[in-house]
């Protein structure tokens, strides 16, 4: 397989330009052609459905499911470190696989675990 | 209500435009030719019929057909119109345009109403131009106290982040805008972007309900990154390679990987319609819960921009289940060999590149009718339910997937020298 560099990234890099560049005069020419009337303060008040706004609008907010949040961080690097396994498959001797079907048990028990136990004490 | 001015006389009317195209001729001669210049000098130009291009030559060429056919071609090829135009960002919002008009007559058919109807003669054609027209014209209304450079940023930078995914998707042999390695991981790379715009967007609005609606894009991915990461894994088993042209090239040496691996498939097919925040699972823009949450203090053509972005993201995770699953652009040769016959000028026409985007296009649109069919015939699901559903049940489905690719691997069925591989 061919190396690569990262000039052969170097076309993402334009599109999202392109993107920037396609979207920025649009909103400029939004700008341009649209009223602006700026003498009703009651229109820039944030919504909430007709109702004067009460409170802060970036109040504390309970983050629920937190277990399944610090479930997310380990297994989205498990599986994205399965891909290297992945992609090396018809490269690497069949006995190479033993190892990760049983790290892939460890990741599995852990995971059950986890999930039996927010289930069981009803963490959010 | 529309009111004429005061003093409207018809002369001063006509005298004002005169006065206007002479402004823009003036403009255009002192500014537009040398800025067009300017670039043809730095554009390094082909040589044509023995001769290197100058900005002067190539002026004079594009007045004369025959000459300008090569440079047509040459152009054709270049970096520059892949991004811009065929496998990138002008294809991309194309699909994206037919797919609001196609879902707005298809989910009215399901509802047994007639959709838009007005604009235009045929079928409210025209309908997607009026509600351009329309949003530009709006008046775009920052909150009080919002963070106006973030709030200004995250469309743009939401459209931007789509048009990178689409920089990655090959829709014919050779047209990819970034032919990388490791292409799948690059475009799970762009996606994770998604979710904390709309969480950053959130913030900004200095809202409720949009900030209700960017945690709930937060959870969704939480919920349904994982399913999508994995059921992408068994495809790279069969095929051993993350580069997309080559995962569709393992398909054309075989058959196809839905065959192979229909619960990853499946999997796929649920766990992008939550990238994209489509019902089933459209929980940070739940309208009947928060008004329209993420979305909830946008207006004019911030909305417009959102929108732009999210169905060029429709149709880049359309395509990427076409390339995993369907066979790309694998499909019978239906083109004619020549387009016009008896020509033998300088070709653009290539058979197999039409019948390629023939049958790309066409596949995608029915991925695309398929993430649109849930919004007629499904309720949106509760929060709880949702995360259930992705770590309890998605997950282990496509863990069982990834093991039966293994055994067809190692059953000697696919793979290198397998049973089924032509």
């Amino acid at each position: 397989m061919a190396g690569e560099t990262a000039a052969d990234f170097a076309p993402i890099l334009y599109m999202l330009g392109f993107g920037l560049v396609a979207s920025v005069p649009a909103l400029i020419l939004s700008r341009l052609v649209s009223p602006r009337r700026r003498y009703n303060p009651v229109k820039f008040l944030p919504m909430e459905c007709g109702q004067m706004p009460t409170g802060e609008g970036r109040s504390h907010f309970m983050m629920q499911y937190y277990a399944y949040i610090l479930m997310f961080v380990v297994f989205d690097v498990m599986s994205i470190f399965l891909y290297a396994w992945g992609t090396a498959l018809f490269s690497i001797p069949k006995a190479a696989t033993l190892p990760i079907i049983g790290f892939l048990g460890i990741m599995f028990a852990a995971m059950g675990y986890a999930l039996f136990l927010a289930g069981r004490k009803g963490i959010w | 209500m529309a009111t004429y001015t005061k003093n409207f006389r018809f002369g001063e009317f006509v005298g004002s435009l005169i006065w206007l195209i002479l402004w823009i001729l003036i403009i255009i001669a002192l500014v537009g030719l040398p800025l067009i210049f300017i670039v043809l000098f730095y554009v390094p130009l082909p040589p044509v019929n023995g001769q290197v291009l100058t900005p002067y030559l190539f002026l004079t060429m594009t007045v004369d057909p025959s000459r300008t056919l090569p440079i047509i071609k040459y152009m054709i090829h270049t970096d520059l119109f892949r991004i811009t135009t065929f496998p990138g960002f002008t294809y991309a919002a194309l699909i994206a345009a037919v797919t609001i008009f196609i879902e707005r007559k298809f989910l009215a058919k399901m509802q047994l109403r007639v959709g838009p109807l007005y604009a235009g003669k045929i079928e409210g054609i025209l309908q997607l131009i009026a509600d351009g027209l329309k949003l530009i014209a709006k008046e775009i209304i920052v909150p009080s106290g919002a963070d106006k450079p973030l709030f200004w940023a995250a469309p743009i930078a939401f459209v931007a982040a789509a048009a990178a995914v689409v920089a990655l998707i090959p829709a014919a042999p050779t047209w990819v805008a970034a032919n990388v390695d490791v292409g799948l991981l690059a475009v799970f790379a762009i996606l994770g972007f998604f979710p904390l715009i709309a969480l950053l967007f959130s913030w900004a609005s200095n809202s409720k309900y949009p900030f209700i609606g960017g945690l709930r894009a937060l959870h969704q991915m939480i919920a349904f990154e994982i399913p999508f990461i994995l059921s992408a894994l068994s495809v790279v088993i069969l095929s051993g390679t993350l580069n997309l042209t080559g995962i569709v090239n393992s398909q054309i040496t075989s058959y196809w990987f839905i065959f192979f691996a229909p619960i990853s498939a499946f999997v796929f097919y649920i766990s992008s319609l939550a990238e994209l925040e489509r019902i089933p699972f459209d929980l940070p823009e739940a309208e009947s819960e928060i008004v329209a949450g993420w979305l909830t203090e946008t207006s004019g053509m911030i909305y417009g921009l959102l929108q732009l972005g999210s169905y060029v993201k429709t149709y880049a995770l359309a395509a990427l289940f076409v390339i995993l699953f369907l066979g790309g652009w694998a499909g019978p040769a239906v083109m004619p060999v020549e387009l016009i016959p008896g020509y033998t000028g300088v070709q653009i026409y290539n058979h197999t590149t039409a019948d390629a985007i023939l049958w790309f296009t066409l596949k995608v649109f029915g991925v695309i009718m398929l993430m649109l069919l849930p919004r007629g015939i499904s309720p949106r699901i509760r929060i709880d339910i949702l995360l259930h559903t992705g770590w309890y049940k998605l997950i282990v489905l496509a863990f069982i997937n990834i093991f039966v690719a293994l055994a067809l691997i190692y059953g000697g069925i696919l793979g290198p020298g397998g049973l089924l591989v032509r």
